[in-house]
């Protein structure tokens, strides 16, 4: 009886997928539900020097473009080796075939020139190659030849976001905190530099100890709390003169994680009194403190949703330490993490849609992101210590701390993508941790 | 007492008495036999002792035979043992010592310069110090740059119960022939989901094996290549645009007759099967990339009309966005683009559709669902 049933049921499969479709009118019709995520082959050549002074920007601008599109795992550089065709002029048609045959999806030209100004003119063209068509127009940036690698920073931003349909973040600083020294007597100071690595640069000295440095909603000034005065407090500084004032706050007691609302004009921070911390809002130009929060636990790590509505914050209310939502007003305030473990330096996406946090559980580290509402939590990262996740402009990359085990371990910083591939070390000089990645320059 | 009685009574007396006192007056004493034993050192008898070998056993042992009783009494030689001879190890010939190099010719090793760069961090490699599982962990996959579906090989088929036992006939080799030199390809390494670092940790092995899938329908879309050659390469030249009233008319009434070589609006000869259909998404999917896909994108369903050639070549030219779901335009501009370069990538030398039911591909709807593409 089973060898029957068996049988009729083979036959009939053989049957559905043999027996032609009476029914069809019209078009044939398909349904692909299924496809591929692999890096998208591109070609990038060396742009073209209009002058001999252009020469040297000539490579080096197409290699800072093919450094942030590989770096981000969507994209996979062809080698020059491969090119079958050469671009020798930026006005000359495209032989796509040449491009095809090495499987360049994209293709990025361009020109460059150094004017008798002194200024750096920059062109480029995006092609996909398949389609034998532009993506696009082309573009053109003019600026100082010291600042050759911010432009080659926007023409990648301006491919990145043709190809994927979303922002770059390729032409993006990071303040972040220096460490130098032991892991038990660390020197910690303020540094400042490109989103890769590169023009870093101290903004403090490390006679005393700095953290958590935070930028604004435009990216010319930074808070950060410093222990100065020997207590931790709040200062903002500006980015361009390094000057620096210290944000008003009670006499004796200690804030810290400070943060900028969207529009730039209040900080939420937390302030310690009495042994109980609670969160604060303030003017950054002074005047004073409104309490948000009054349980007589620990509140901290507050972070403002990007319309500025709400703040997702950290409290121990719950007996260990979880993630809540509140107005930014204050008053009642929402529970959003339920997974086991304790959830920390919760961060809303500039997208709005995913909150970033640390997760300690069983003794390792992680870094994940969840919905708004605590929903489809994912776990990015797993190690001995990952912490404080930071957003990159466009939503899609998080930068992070991860510091190794051991008296010789130290800290430096990561990042991954959203979805939890293209996990990297950030290059820098030394130990560093906090990141704070700005916004993308004007 | 009766006679008989005494006569027992000094019968067993007597014999009692010859028993004790028999042998007192037997002056001849018995013979007996004298063994001189020699006495060893402790040393020698453990030096002795080492040297015998470890005893052999054996799984079977027959059944001893009983002993003959031996006639002659073994002689013990008197002579000591001589002590065992020690190995003596062999004396190396002593070269003589190297001669003390003169190092006043000798310049010292220039010092190599260390540059001060960052040490690159390394993942500290985490010992695990646990009891072997008893059960195998599930095997994770690597991660890769590729994330593709791949086909699941289908299992060998089970041999066919039977008393005798028979070899399965395999069609003879043919004769060798001289292979030509090729480079060694293979398909690009790929995995079929996205592993986190946080989903790296093996998992038990599950308590029975998936049911393996079944393969998909073989198609490659070079195949079209091996077609006949009869038909047709290339496409007839387009009609040369009609211009002025004159032509106008002519193509009207062209048209009317039937003469024009748009193609009807309904298909007509033997329909599509279902495989030949199957064939033609599965050549699209390898080529559907959505890897550099925003995530507005991903979200995105796109239904795309493509009109092809005879020889199974899309028409670029005809590719166009019938509708999106899902997404704004810009999403649905990326996904539309990421659907027509997957269409004519893959489509290389042409799709392998039925030349006899042209008229059923001669237009083609795709719709693309990214739903199972989606970060999750």
């Amino acid at each position: 009886m089973k060898q029957t049933l068996t049988l009729l049921a083979a036959l009939l499969a053989l049957v559905t997928l043999s027996a032609p479709i009476s029914a069809q009118s019209g078009p044939l019709r398909i349904e692909i539900t299924e496809g591929v995520i692999e890096p998208l082959p591109y070609a990038v050549p060396d742009f073209i020097p209009t002058g001999s002074a252009a020469n040297e920007y000539s490579g080096n601008i197409a290699r800072v473009i093919a450094d942030d599109l590989s770096g981000t795992g969507l994209f996979r550089e062809i080698g020059r080796e491969a090119f079958i065709s050469q671009i020798t002029s930026f006005s000359s048609p495209v032989q796509f075939a040449d491009w095809k045959a090495i499987n360049a999806q994209a293709l990025i030209t361009g020109s460059v020139d150094v004017q008798s100004n002194g200024q750096l003119v920059v062109q480029f063209r995006v092609y996909d190659v398949f389609a034998g068509q532009e993506l696009g127009d082309g573009l053109q940036f003019v600026g100082t030849t010291a600042g050759w690698r911010r432009m080659a920073h926007k023409v990648a931003d301006a491919v990145y976001s043709r190809i994927t349909g979303e922002g770059g973040y390729f032409d993006s600083r990071v303040v972040y905190v220096a460490e130098t020294g032991p892991k038990d007597a660390k020197l910690k100071r303020l540094a400042i530099m490109d989103y890769d690595g590169a023009n870093a640069q101290y903004l403090t000295d490390s006679s005393s100890i700095v953290l958590a440095p935070r930028f604004s909603p435009n990216g010319d000034r930074v808070l950060y709390t410093s222990y100065e005065s020997g207590f931790p407090r709040i200062y903002v500084l500006d980015v361009a003169s390094v000057g620096r004032r210290e944000l008003a706050s009670p006499e004796g007691e200690m804030s810290f994680a400070p943060r900028f609302s969207p529009d730039g004009q209040t900080v939420v921070f937390s302030l310690s009194n009495g042994g109980n911390t609670d969160l604060y809002t303030m003017n950054v130009g002074g005047g004073g403190a409104n309490r948000l929060t009054s349980a007589p636990s620990i509140e901290t790590a507050p972070s403002y949703s990007p319309d500025g509505s709400r703040i997702v914050f950290e409290s121990d209310r719950s007996g260990n330490q979880q993630l809540y939502v509140m107005s930014a007003n204050g008053g009642e305030s929402q529970r959003i993490s339920s997974g086991q473990g304790r959830y920390g330096t919760p961060v809303w996406s500039p997208r709005g849609d995913l909150i970033a946090f640390t997760k300690q559980n069983n003794g390792r580290f992680h870094i994940g992101v969840m919905r708004v509402d605590g929903s489809e939590e994912r776990l990015l990262t797993a190690s001995f210590l990952d912490e404080g996740p930071t957003w990159a402009p466009n939503g899609r990359v998080i930068m992070f701390t991860r510091e190794t085990q051991g008296a010789g371990g130290q800290a430096n910083l990561h990042s991954v993508d959203i979805s939890g591939r293209n996990l990297k070390m950030v290059r820098t000089e030394g130990a560093a941790s906090d990141p704070a990645w700005s916004p993308l320059q004007k | 007492m009766s006679t008989g009685h005494y006569i027992s009574g000094i019968g067993h007396v007597g014999l009692i008495g010859w028993l004790l006192l028999g042998g007192v007056f037997d002056r001849v004493p018995e013979p007996f036999e004298v063994s001189e034993v020699s006495v060893i050192s402790g040393e020698a008898f453990d030096a002795m002792m080492a040297r015998s070998d470890a005893p052999q056993t054996a799984t079977e042992v027959a059944s001893p035979a009983p002993p003959p009783a031996p006639e002659v009494s073994p002689e013990v030689s008197a002579a000591a043992d001589s002590p065992p001879e020690a190995a003596q190890p062999e004396v190396a010939e002593v070269s003589e010592p190297d001669p003390v190099p003169d190092t006043s010719q000798m310049t010292p090793p220039v010092q190599a310069e260390v540059e001060d760069t960052p040490p690159v961090m390394e993942q500290p490699s985490e010992q695990v110090v646990a009891l072997v599982p008893e059960i195998s962990v599930r095997p994770q996959p690597r991660p890769v740059d590729r994330v593709a579906p791949e086909p699941v090989a289908a299992p060998e088929p089970d041999v066919k119960v039977d008393d005798v036992v028979r070899e399965a006939a395999k069609p003879q080799e043919p004769a060798a022939e001289p292979v030509p030199e090729q480079v060694e390809t293979a398909p690009e390494e790929a995995t079929t989901e996205i592993v986190t670092e946080a989903a790296e940790k093996p998992s038990s092995a599950p308590t029975k094996s998936m049911r393996p899938k079944t393969r998909p329908p073989a198609l490659s879309a070079t195949a079209a290549a091996d077609k006949p050659a009869d038909t047709p390469a290339t496409k007839p030249a387009e009609k040369p645009a009609s211009s002025g009233t004159k032509d106008a008319v002519a193509d009207a009434l062209a048209e009317a007759l039937g003469g024009t070589s748009e193609p009807a609006s309904a298909p007509s000869g033997p329909p599509m099967t279902g495989s030949e259909k199957e064939a033609m998404r599965v050549a699209v999917s390898a080529c559907w990339n959505v890897g550099s896909l925003s995530t507005d994108a991903l979200k995105t369903t796109v239904i795309v009309a493509v009109g092809m050639s005879e020889n199974g070549m899309p028409e670029a030219s005809s590719i166009r966005l019938l509708s999106s779901s899902g997404g704004d335009d810009g999403a649905a501009r990326q996904a539309f683009e990421a659907a027509k370069r997957a269409i004519i990538r893959c489509a290389k030398s042409g799709y392998a559709l039925p030349r006899d039911k042209y008229s059923h591909w001669r237009e083609i709807e795709m719709t693309f669902n990214p739903e199972k593409m989606r970060i999750k």
